[in-house]
C-alpha cells in the first residue's frame, strides 16, 4: 500500500475545475432531456435495434481491435526494425484523423471501387452499407487504443521474467502465451474497455463508410444525429442511454479489469 | 522511469503555439467595421458567397460572415442563440421553427429546387428514370426523413408511385444531401436522390442525371428572413432585399429556380 499524503489545495482546486468542465455539459443534457417522453422513446422499435446493433457492432470491434492491435503492440515494443517510429505514428493516426476522413479512406480502399474492395467485390464480398462494414469503421477508430495501453504495458514488464522462462526452457510462443500475456491482463483489458467505448461512440467514420440503415449499420450514435434533426429533445434521451450504458460498464469493469482503482 | 519526461517545455511550447495563432491576423478583428452573419442552407455555398462578395463591395467596412450547413441544423443554433442577422433555409420548415422562437421579419421565398436522380458516370446499376429506382437489387442512398432533401425524396417517390419498392432499396438513409452525394461519387451507390443545384462543375462530369419528371417533381421552396434581434436589422434587411433583386442572378447560375 502506497501511503496516501495530503493533496495540495491548488491541484485540488484544478482538478475540481477539471472535473466540472467535464460534468456540466452532462449536467445540461440531463436538465434538458424530457424524462416524462424517455421510457416511451427508448421503448420504441427503432433505439432497442440501434441499441442491440449498437453492443453487437462495440463488441465484435473491440475483439478484432484486440486481437490486430496486440502484435502490433508487442512489435513497436519489443522488436528492432527500421521506420519503428514511423509505424507507430501511423498506426495511432486514427486518434487525430477526423473519423470522417477515416470513412473516406476505408471507402477508398475496401468499397467496391477501392484498393482492395473491387477484388473483395468480385468475389462477392460487400462491405460498405453492411454490418460488417461499421464493425471495420468501429476497428478502425479504436485500435490504437489497445496497441497504446498494450505497449505501454510491455514496456513497463521486467523482462526478467520473460528471460527467467527462457532459460527455463519455454519456447517464445509459450512464453507470450504463459508468462508475458498474463502479467499483461490489466493494461490488455484496459485497452479493451477503452477501445470498446471508443467504438461505442463511433459516428463520423461509420456513417461515411457503412451508412445509416436501421437494423443493419444503424447504431445509437447515429439514430441520436438522425433524431436530432426531427426532435431534438428525443435526441437527448436517447443518447444517455448510450451515456448511462457506458459509464455502468466502466463502473462494473473497474478494478475488475484496469490496473487502477 | 529511465526517462525523464521534461512536461514543462512541451506544454510551454503548446501553449505558444496556441498565443501566437490567437494573435495572428486571419479573422478581421470586430472593431475594424461592422459585420453581418448569415447562415444559410447547405445547398447554397456556392451562390451565397457570390452574393456576399457582392453585397460587400457595396457597403465599405462591411464584412459579411456566413455560416453553411443542414437547414434544420443552423435552425436549431439560433434557437439556441447563435447571433445570426440573416437566415436562409433550404425548406420552410426550419424558417417557421425559427420564426415561432426569436421571430423572422421581412420574410420572402427567394428561390426553388427540384430533386434529381443521380448515379456515378459508368452507371452500375443502369439508372435511366425515375422508375429504374423500384428494381429490385439496387443500391438506392436517400436523406433521411425529417431532413429537408429526404422528405422531398419520399414525396417524388410516393407520387411515381414507386415508394414502397424504392425504400427496399434504399442502403443508406443520410442526415444530409451532402451524404447522399458523396456515396454517389464514390460509387458505393447505385443511385441517389439529390438537388439540382448539388451537380456543381467540379462533380458534374463524374455524375450521370436523371431528370425528374414534371408530374411527380417535389418543388423545395427557400424562404429567407432577418432573425428577431439581429445585431445588425437595418443591414441584414437590406442583404435580403439584394439577395431578392440583383441576387437572383447567382441563384439562377447555381441551378436555383425564381420563387413561385
Amino acid at each position: 500500500m502506497r501511503r496516501r499524503r495530503p493533496a495540495p489545495p491548488a491541484l485540488v482546486a484544478v482538478a475540481v475545475v477539471g472535473m466540472a468542465f467535464v460534468a456540466l455539459p452532462l449536467a445540461g443534457l440531463l436538465a434538458r432531456a424530457p424524462w416524462g417522453r424517455a421510457a416511451e422513446l427508448v421503448a420504441s422499435g427503432a433505439v432497442l435495434t440501434a441499441l442491440r446493433l449498437s453492443l453487437v457492432v462495440s463488441s465484435a470491434a473491440a475483439v478484432l481491435a484486440l486481437v490486430l492491435g496486440l502484435p502490433i503492440a508487442w512489435l513497436l515494443a519489443r522488436a528492432d526494425f527500421p521506420g519503428r517510429a514511423v509505424v507507430r505514428a501511423l498506426v495511432l493516426l486514427p486518434v487525430v484523423l477526423p473519423p470522417v476522413v477515416g470513412g473516406v479512406g476505408l471507402l477508398a480502399a475496401l468499397g467496391r471501387r477501392g484498393l482492395v474492395g473491387a477484388a473483395l467485390e468480385g468475389m462477392g464480398i460487400r462491405l460498405a452499407f453492411t454490418t460488417a462494414g461499421a464493425v471495420l469503421a468501429a476497428t478502425f477508430v479504436s485500435l490504437p487504443l489497445v496497441v497504446l495501453a498494450a505497449e505501454a504495458g510491455l514496456r513497463a514488464l521486467d523482462p526478467r521474467l520473460e528471460d527467467a522462462a527462457a532459460t527455463l526452457g519455454a519456447s517464445p510462443w509459450y512464453t507470450l502465451r504463459r508468462v508475458t500475456l498474463p502479467l499483461l491482463r490489466p493494461q490488455v483489458g484496459a485497452g479493451l474497455v477503452l477501445a470498446w467505448a471508443r467504438a461505442l461512440g463511433e459516428f463520423g467514420a461509420t456513417i461515411t463508410f457503412a451508412g445509416n440503415l436501421r437494423g443493419r449499420t444503424q447504431t445509437l450514435p447515429l439514430a441520436v444525429y438522425e433524431l436530432l434533426q426531427t426532435d431534438p429533445d428525443g435526441a437527448i434521451a436517447v443518447s444517455l442511454v448510450l451515456v448511462g450504458l457506458s459509464v455502468g460498464v466502466l463502473v462494473a469493469l473497474r478494478g475488475r479489469w484496469l490496473a487502477l482503482g | 522511469m529511465s526517462r525523464d519526461l521534461r512536461l514543462g517545455p512541451i506544454a510551454a511550447a503548446f501553449a505558444g503555439v496556441a498565443l501566437v495563432s490567437c494573435a495572428a491576423p486571419g479573422a478581421p478583428p470586430a472593431s475594424a467595421g461592422r459585420t453581418l452573419v448569415v447562415f444559410a442552407a447547405a445547398s447554397l455555398a456556392g451562390p451565397f458567397d457570390q452574393i456576399a462578395r457582392d453585397f460587400e463591395r457595396q457597403q465599405p467596412g462591411l464584412s459579411v460572415q456566413l455560416g453553411f450547413g443542414p437547414s434544420n441544423g443552423l435552425a436549431t443554433q439560433i434557437l439556441e442563440g447563435a447571433p445570426v442577422d440573416v437566415f436562409a433555409s433550404a425548406s420552410p420548415r426550419p424558417m417557421d421553427a425559427v420564426a415561432a422562437g426569436p421571430g423572422v421579419s421581412g420574410r420572402a421565398d427567394m428561390a426553388t429546387n427540384a430533386l434529381v436522380v443521380v448515379a456515378p458516370a459508368d452507371d452500375p446499376g443502369a439508372v435511366e428514370s425515375l422508375a429504374d429506382l423500384a428494381r429490385p437489387g439496387l443500391r438506392l442512398v436517400v436523406a433521411a426523413e425529417g431532413v429537408p432533401a429526404g422528405d422531398y425524396a419520399r414525396q417524388v417517390l410516393d407520387a411515381a408511385g414507386i415508394r414502397p419498392a424504392a425504400e427496399a432499396n434504399v442502403v443508406s438513409n443520410e442526415v444530409d444531401v451532402r451524404g447522399v452525394l458523396q456515396k454517389v461519387l464514390a460509387g458505393e451507390a447505385d443511385a441517389g436522390l439529390v438537388y439540382r443545384t448539388d451537380v456543381t462543375p467540379a462533380v458534374a462530369s463524374r455524375l450521370a442525371v436523371v431528370e425528374v419528371p414534371e408530374a411527380h417533381r417535389a418543388v423545395a421552396v427557400y424562404p429567407i428572413g432577418v432573425v428577431g434581434g439581429a445585431p445588425e436589422p437595418e443591414l441584414a434587411r437590406a442583404f435580403v432585399a439584394h439577395v431578392l433583386g440583383p441576387g437572383q442572378a447567382a441563384l439562377r447560375a447555381a441551378g436555383l429556380r425564381p420563387p413561385p
